[in-house]
């Protein structure tokens, strides 16, 4: 190729790996063709090249114009002179292989030279390598795929942020509608938490959806979302179920309780790999709350007839009007009423309280509450993994395992809509750490993340892995970030605010997906946590269009601007904005509301506070 | 409930449960709401109406009240 009509100009200064040079007389028109394409010389964000012998190196625009000299050359410089300033970034060889990081630097003197298509074409990689994914083209470049290295991707972790409505869901649809590719990738596997429920439609024909009070009736084929509370370990469990203990021995208390309706459960149910005698309290060994809980109650509250036999045998349960004992259900969390101590003179019956009474009653009440409230019924009374009272359940973990990681669809979307915000942080750690720890223990298998890694996308992840509360969710993302890539869990963090995410878990995602970000918080956060000295390329994101993301990390060869290729119309997430006033005329309108329509005469809000009170966003008045 | 699928720039399908007075439509998107109390004169107008588009605008949107179902 003729090196006359790419030449910009000449190295002046070298500082580091940021190099300042001239425009040369020649190239000051601004614009050059080479094959009869034109560029513009001295973008922001493009590619350079200064050939070194048998090498090139490889550099972008961050800066030009007058604060392009070199600070100690400012006062010397001649009027007219034109000033870049180019960060270098990687050499290529002669054979157009690129690679990152320099073993060389440039001289003053040495040519700078514009990079047309075809040499980007050759930086930017190979699209017949089945581990490289196409999510879209390089901005300006249309024929240039922007590819991503699959096996970086996930394994190093990667986070894909931007402000909303700067296309985030829409880059993290594509992207997994690219992995989830049954061709190419007939065994990937990817779990979302989907916090919204927006990508259900989106991703319909690839993933399951598990959706607490799933509407069975509708096109998704949704399926309902458990979270067995024997799986989770004693801590979380007890976030989750009694709350804070007063202190160290009522919290023993109820370990050891545990442990032993486990234990007990373990041997009238002996499931292989855990072993009675050696049993920890975390350990996911299926047994009955419910039960646990009125024994608890009764231990707490219990009075019994003094005298008659064993305080246990004789316990004083109130009586209703017709004679019947109170004694409440522990399987819908009913707790039982006891009689009032009584001790007269002259009064043969005698009741008192229960020795050794236990102080658990505010861990109680709140246990009971939330064993009656529906909307905790994922976590306590998990369908076919509900335990009975010897821990007889019809499902194990196992098939909770299959179910999310091991179907025979790729992708599966945890739809987390529906789970109330007080244990939103609780429950995400746990199913995240329950999803660890099977993969991490099974690494020599091939069901294992090992031989088959699994993709967890995080979305709206700021409202979880917050650096504000040391949540269970923060901790165990950390702990998947940075060693999750030996047992193949890797990590996709997405967010909008990334300046509110733990920065240990930014910092080790290895690649970023970064669209535009006009909060400078945000964008300091982005830019401290790469590891390339790319300020021009961060400086873009504020500018960035719609559905344009720079990709830079690990995963890519080189840093790139790419404009992401939507997925089909039918299948983008739902971002779930309500519509105020709809832009399409009213007889063609998909939408029955906004502001643009009248109220109906009498609106009922009766219906408002039933769907409050029942916890249910559906009324009863709607028609299967 | 049984939906009868109709041609229209906006609605894909219509159904009708005369018990309950609840009529049911599918937009093109594939959301699916039910409007409630519509009597079952309203439900004929609508499906034999040249444009339901139209017809749902103009006499059902505003007028009854409904639940994305």
């Amino acid at each position: 190729m003729s090196s006359k009509e790419t030449y910009l100009g000449d190295v002046q200064d070298v500082d580091g790996t940021s190099v300042s040079i001239t425009l040369s007389k020649k190239s000051m028109t601004g614009f050059v063709y080479i094959d009869g394409q034109g560029y513009r010389v001295g973008q922001i964000g493009s590619f350079v090249r200064i050939p070194i012998g048998f090498t090139s190196l490889f550099g972008i625009v961050s800066q030009v114009g007058a604060s392009a000299i070199p600070s100690n050359l400012s006062e010397l410089t001649i009027a007219g002179d034109r000033w870049m300033k180019i960060q270098l970034i990687g050499e290529g060889q002669r054979d157009g292989v690129f690679e990152r990081g320099l073993s060389q630097y440039p001289t003053i003197g040495d040519q700078v030279h514009l990079v047309s298509e075809k040499e980007l074409k050759n930086i930017y990689g190979q699209p017949d390598r089945p581990y490289f994914v196409k999510v879209g083209h390089i901005s300006n470049a249309d024929s240039i795929p922007a590819l991503i290295d699959v096996n970086k991707l996930i394994t190093r972790h990667s986070a894909v942020v931007g402000t909303t409505g700067s296309g985030k869901s829409t880059t993290v649809a594509s992207l997994i509608n690219a992995l989830s590719d049954k061709d190419k990738y007939p065994s990937s596997r990817i779990i979302m938490l989907d916090l919204h429920g927006e990508y259900g439609s989106a991703l319909k024909t690839r993933a399951n959806i598990y959706k607490i009070n799933p509407d069975t009736s509708s096109k998704l084929k949704e399926k309902g979302l458990y979270i067995p509370f024997w799986a989770l370990n004693f801590d979380e469990l007890c976030e989750i179920s009694f709350g804070k203990f007063d202190n160290e021995k009522d919290r023993n208390i109820v370990l050891e309780r545990v442990q032993k309706y486990k234990v007990e459960s373990l041997k009238k149910y002996p499931r292989k790999g855990a072993d009675p005698d050696a049993l920890s309290v975390d350990s996911p060994i299926p047994f009955s709350l419910h039960d646990l809980w009125y024994e608890l109650y009764t231990e707490t509250y219990g009075t019994y007839y003094k005298g008659a036999g064993k305080p246990s045998d004789c316990i004083a349960y109130e009586t209703d009007s017709t004679g019947v004992e109170l004694k409440g259900d522990a399987q819908k969390g009913i707790a039982p009423i006891f009689k009032n101590v009584k001790n007269e003179a002259g009064d043969p019956e005698k009741i008192n309280y229960l020795p050794s009474q236990l102080n658990l009653g505010k861990q109680l009440q709140l246990l009971g509450t939330k064993l009656r409230i529906p909307r905790y019924d994922f976590i306590f009374k998990p369908s076919e993994w509900s335990a009975k009272k010897d821990g007889e359940v019809s499902r194990d973990l196992d098939g909770l395992l299959k179910d999310w990681i091991g179907s025979d669809k790729p992708v599966t979307i945890l739809d987390l809509s529906g789970v109330p915000g007080d244990i939103l942080q609780t429950t995400i750690g746990a199913l995240l750490r329950i999803l660890y720890e099977a993969l991490f223990w099974a690494r020599n298998l091939s069901q294992g993340g090992r031989y088959r890694p699994l993709l967890i996308v995080m979305e709206e992840a700021h409202i979880y892995l917050n650096d504000e509360f040391k949540g269970m969710a923060s901790k165990v993302v950390q702990r998947i970030v940075k060693e999750g890539r030996k047992y193949g869990i890797g990590a996709m963090i997405v967010s909008q605010r990334p300046s509110e995410i733990n920065p240990t878990i930014l910092s080790q995602c290895g690649t970023f997906f970064a669209l535009r970000l006009s909060n400078s918080i945000d964008r300091g956060h982005i830019s401290s946590a790469l590891s390339d000295n790319l300020d021009g390329l961060t400086n873009m994101l504020p500018i960035l269009k719609t559905g344009e993301a720079i990709i830079l990390g690990e995963a890519v060869k080189l840093p790139m601007r790419t404009v992401i290729s939507a997925p089909p119309r039918n299948a983008r997430p739902d971002s779930q904005d309500p519509i105020v006033y709809d832009e399409v005329a009213a007889d063609a309108s998909q939408n029955p509301g906004g502001w643009g329509i009248a109220m109906e005469v009498d609106p009922n809000y009766q219906e408002i506070s039933e769907t409050w009170r029942s916890q249910n966003p559906k009324i009863d008045r709607l028609k299967n | 409930m049984e939906r009868i699928s109709v041609s229209s720039s906006n609605i894909a399908s219509i159904g009708y449960d005369p018990d309950s007075l609840t009529l049911e439509i599918e937009f093109n998107n594939g959301s699916i709401y039910q409007y409630f109390d519509v009597s079952q004169r309203i439900y004929e107008d609508l499906i034999n109406s040249d444009s339901v588009g139209g017809f749902l605008a103009s006499n059902i949107k505003g007028s009854y009240r409904f639940s994305k179902v």
